[in-house]
């Protein structure tokens, strides 16, 4: 039998209004790189920053006038398990790939301007990093092209 | 007096402990309780779901303790925003010094094996930290 992962899993309802503390949650939740299961229930792999951060949110929606509760369960197949995890994957593989984009068309420049581009992009990819739990290929490919911007840039300013 | 907070310290945690010791409450004893029903009648919560001093409107605990003794020391309000950044990473303040402390902080809790020695270990830290950004302010540019 296949080992299935435990994960921790926010149930949360806010007021439809006003939208603002929804925004903010949303935010939140998406910095965190939540699998959303249903409208209201996301979940992380359980790890005791994932739990922490989750908990914090919960309060956050109970200062609001919401209602909130953390749990921790586990999928019942790891073909269940499986399924979270490409969904996962496969968004962070598509946060990825904008920086690799963004990357080769600032490197094929080569201007000046884009140190700052650079900085941006290097800031991006931590940021990325740490909310992908389950690596993509692209991955080392957006950290290949970014350092391959910087290799650029270098080349550009001893011309 | 007594203090509680979560078992499993990381940087809120520690730099509130080390505020409270420093600037709050020198003879402070710490329990550390893992869940918020464990924590004992007399001792003021800290960074517990729950508790006054704790995570508010968006804000680290560390920050909500500065707000509620009144502390107006400009260093520790620079600390403040190093340990949100730290402990939330929401980008809601430039500290770039924050992933830094994160790193510094995990280490140290990768040798600590008790939250006691993690509080000795990191107030040091913390004071050093404390001292550079009081000369900055003091000197209006980081020190050399």
């Amino acid at each position: 039998m296949v080992e299935v992962g435990s994960w921790v899993l926010l149930s949360y309802r806010l007021p439809r209004e006003p939208s603002a503390p929804r925004l903010a949650v949303w935010r939140k939740l998406r910095r965190l790189g939540v699998a959303q299961l249903l409208d209201g229930l996301v979940a992380l792999p359980l790890d005791s920053r994932n739990r922490e951060q989750l908990e914090w949110v919960a309060e956050g929606v109970v200062e609001e006038g919401g209602v909130a509760s953390i749990w921790i369960a586990k999928p019942a197949t790891a073909r269940e398990e499986r399924a979270l995890a490409t969904t996962m994957r496969e968004r962070i593989a598509a946060e990825y790939e904008a920086v690799i984009a963004q990357a080769h068309a600032a490197a094929a420049e080569a201007a000046r301007r884009h140190r700052r581009t650079l900085a941006r992009l290097r800031r991006e990819l931590d940021r990325i990093g740490r909310r992908d739990y389950f690596p993509p290929p692209e991955r080392d490919r957006a950290r290949a092209a970014v350092a391959a911007l910087a290799a650029a840039l270098d080349q550009g300013q001893r011309a | 007096m007594r203090w509680a907070t979560r078992a499993g310290l990381h940087v809120d945690r520690t730099a509130c402990a080390w505020l409270i010791r420093r600037f709050i409450d020198a003879e402070a004893e710490f329990v550390f309780a893992h869940d918020a029903d464990e924590v004992p009648a007399e001792a003021t919560p800290f960074d517990i779901r729950g508790a006054e001093l704790s995570h508010r409107s968006g804000g680290c605990s560390f920050e909500t303790i500065l707000a509620r003794y009144e502390l107006d020391d400009p260093a520790l309000h620079r600390i403040a925003r190093i340990v949100h950044e730290a402990d939330l990473a929401d980008e809601r303040f430039d500290a770039p010094e924050a992933r830094g402390l994160d790193v510094i902080l995990r280490g140290l809790s990768l040798i600590a094996d008790s939250d006691e020695q993690m509080l000795a270990l990191s107030a040091p830290i913390y004071d050093r930290l404390y001292e550079y950004r009081r000369r900055a302010t003091m000197l209006g540019r980081e020190p050399g």
